[in-house]
């Protein structure tokens, strides 16, 4: 018998995750991931009025649910759309709603980098340092929820988007707040996560310079090159994007051809021994995430390095550090750039259609996330959830595996697969719902 | 180990969206907080024992942090029933804190299955079997989430060795006394009863039509800001009473109200002052509640 299964419990992502490796000759040939408890969400929504799903939506993940907030009024909104009531944004509402995003996006991607990544990687090639990281990720993330609860409240669990528009109705004070605490966190970003100036940072677009970073990303980089793992962690070269705004642009990317994606074409299906569902887009399999958005928007860098080392962890690590830096540039320029003479909501409360169907996209740190809704006299009658963990995690189609899962199968040792499985930016809450 | 007589700190989840976790992740006194203790597992911040320590009962165990609604059956982690792991470790506990709705009354996912999924020691307002077993001490934390300073409170109270007064439902009064509408920046409209015209207004009150629970919600969200930094009145979001026992509700931007009366009234104001005091103010036209505070286009 060459074949071997062994179980392993996954911790320290967000939840946990069992996953079963198959290993055949010393290799791993394949992997069952289950995630476990299946909370309900979708069918706890149905029966409500379609407004409260601005509240309960974000209680899938204590992580994304600023992005689930936000999939959720877009969602309803375009559903007044196709009910036949215009719903013209302001672009002061549009901007502060992004910006709250790009904070959500920020803080996930700084405590992944130091709660999972680094320690993770340290521990695996045993080169541990003393380092509290943690204070490093909870510093960066406090500061820039800070930011977005100045305009929503508070995070975790605001519920400050509505149809039409924002509760909130900012002042120049509130603004300035918001812009010192955006400061602060390039001030990190750059002294400790970079060690040099975002600017010269951002003109970094091949893989020749990538050299050039220091601070706690470069030592990461660098650890990664010289434990001969640039190329592990390769999976379907497939990569998509839904959301749009005006960092991330939806579409498609096979290699490095990009085109357009339509929602209609998503799937879900019941997948066996996991509360999680698959999704395939015309039933082929796509990675969503930070990589998938770099490709489809094809920024220099993230194509510089899918050419050397096609779409590995290598990859998919610096894709989704290097969003930090966008995501800091654009939150500093929404900021900048705000009417607060705009209208906060354009639609007066009581003006809603009681018959509706909507679909919700947004760019969650994880990837694309979508909601749709469908409303009868003013009541749920179903709702879906589409989480970007379910296109990358699931265990795949009947012809071929997984994302993750093939980014893990020839790989030695479950220490390298389980690595692998956390660049993924794992969330089990998300998966199930 | 400089840990060795810290209190011995345990968080453990039960049904959870993990937002309880990331809520008091936001805490900038973080490490200092937990410099008091011997943080022995945490979902996720680096600890010496694992999930597997737990699941094999032999981690120790001082202070139990519970996140997640509870469930008896059926929830299953590493092979062993959830529930059976909880009880093992509040058996141990010398302090159990419920950390947030979820975990203190069953909250948003106990609406999935009413019947089997509850909170540790209340189901809703009701008290479960365990009850008994653990009152003596528990300490309620409602929240969805949980606010970060409230459980920071009382963590420094246990590590200071002093009693946390509570109520009824065992909730620190010094953080539950209050209600939501303590400190509301929107208090001045509440008083003369003029409500706001829509959402995205600083001006007026959201109790009277947006659905506002403020009024008879306990919890000092308006007194202990969020973030350091604001709440959701402040930002015009109506408070969804989240801390409360019978959380969610339905239509929940909406106030239910009867003839034009709010259907509940501010917590322990009989209906008869609330509506001679309306009257009263109602006869009073004040205009500067009717203007904008300020307008950035003139």
């Amino acid at each position: 018998m060459n074949k071997v299964t062994i179980k392993q419990l996954i911790e320290k992502i967000e939840g946990e995750a069992e996953l079963d490796f198959t290993f055949n000759k010393g290799k791993i040939e394949d992997v069952n991931i289950n995630f476990g408890f299946y909370r309900g969400i979708e069918e706890i929504l149905r029966g409500k009025d379609a407004r409260d799903a601005l509240v309960i939506t974000p209680r899938v993940c204590g992580i994304c649910n600023h992005a689930h907030l936000l999939t959720a009024v877009r969602a309803i909104e375009n559903g007044y759309e196709n009910a036949g009531l215009r719903v013209n944004l302001s672009s002061k509402a549009n901007d502060i709603r992004e910006f709250t995003l790009a904070c959500e996006l920020i803080q996930n991607h700084v405590k992944w980098f130091y709660l999972t990544i680094i320690p993770q990687f340290e521990k695996y090639v045993g080169k541990q340092s003393n380092e509290n990281y943690a204070i490093k990720a909870t510093y960066l993330s406090s500061i820039i929820t800070k930011a977005l609860a100045i305009f929503a409240g508070q995070w975790p669990h605001s519920s400050y988007a509505v149809p039409g528009g924002v509760t909130c109705d900012p002042t120049h004070l509130d603004v300035m707040q918001a812009e010192s605490l955006v400061y602060e966190c390039i001030k990190f970003f750059e002294d400790v996560m970079i060690g040099g100036s975002m600017d010269t940072y951002l003109t970094i677009d091949s893989v020749t310079s990538l050299n050039q970073i220091e601070g706690d990303f470069g030592n990461l980089l660098h650890l990664i090159s010289v434990n001969d793992m640039v190329k592990a962690g390769k999976t379907h070269g497939r990569f998509i994007v839904f959301g749009d705004c005006s960092i991330f642009k939806p579409g498609k990317s096979i290699i490095t051809t990009v085109s357009n994606v339509d929602t209609s074409y998503v799937e879900e299906e019941i997948q066996p021994g996991t509360m999680a569902k698959a999704v395939t887009y015309k039933q082929k399999l796509y990675e969503v995430g930070p990589l998938a958005r770099g490709m489809v928007a094809k920024t220099p860098i993230v194509k510089s390095l899918h050419k050397s080392y096609k779409d590995s962890m290598f990859t998919r690590i610096f894709a989704r550090v290097h969003e930090v830096a966008l995501l800091l540039e654009y939150s500093k320029n929404l900021l900048q750039n705000l009417k607060l003479d705009e209208p906060s909501c354009v639609l007066d409360k009581n003006v809603r259609p009681d018959e509706f169907e909507g679909t919700g996209v947004v760019e969650a740190a994880r990837g694309s996330l979508i909601h749709k809704t469908r409303v009868k006299d003013r009541i749920i009658t179903n709702y879906d959830i589409i989480t970007p963990t379910q296109w990358n995690l699931s265990h795949g189609t009947k012809e071929e595996q997984g994302i993750a899962v093939q980014a893990m199968i020839g790989t030695s040792s479950i220490e390298e697969a389980t690595f692998i499985f956390r660049t993924f930016d794992v969330c089990s809450v998300c998966t199930t719902q | 180990m400089t840990g060795q007589n810290k209190p011995k700190l345990l968080w453990l989840q039960s049904i959870t969206c993990n937002g309880n976790t990331h809520s008091f992740l936001n805490h900038p006194d973080l490490f200092s907080i937990l410099s008091h203790f011997e943080l022995v597992h945490h979902p996720a911040l680096d600890t010496d024992y694992s999930m597997e320590d737990i699941i094999a009962g032999v981690v120790p165990c001082d202070v139990l942090i519970l996140e997640g609604s509870f469930r008896e059956v059926g929830f299953v982690k590493g092979g062993v029933e959830v529930s059976s792991l909880i009880e093992l470790y509040a058996e141990k506990a010398k302090h159990i804190i419920s950390a947030g709705t979820c975990a203190t009354f069953g909250g948003i996912f106990k609406q999935k299955d009413p019947k089997s999924i509850s909170g540790f020691c209340f189901d809703g307002e009701e008290k479960t079997k365990r009850y008994q077993i653990y009152a003596s001490k528990l300490i309620s934390l409602p929240g969805c989430p949980i606010h970060p300073k409230w459980l920071s409170y009382v963590l420094l109270m246990i590590a200071g060795k002093k009693d946390i007064p509570r109520d009824n439902l065992h909730r620190p009064v010094e953080l539950y006394g209050y209600t939501v509408h303590t400190g509301c920046t929107r208090n001045e409209y509440f008083e003369w009863k003029i409500d706001t015209k829509n959402f995205g207004l600083k001006e007026g009150c959201l109790f009277y039509e947006q659905g506002c629970q403020g009024p008879y919600t306990r919890g000092s969200c308006n007194k202990i800001l969020w973030n350091d930094t604001s709440s959701k009145t402040r930002v015009g979001t109506p408070c969804f009473g989240c801390t409360e026992p019978n959380y969610p509700g339905e239509s929940l931007f909406s106030t239910k109200t009867n003839m034009g009366i709010p259907d509940k009234m501010p917590l322990g104001i009989p209906k008869r002052a609330y509506l001679t005091l309306t009257g009263v103010t109602k006869s009073f036209h004040i205009k500067r509640f009717s203007e904008r505070i300020m307008e950035y286009d003139k």
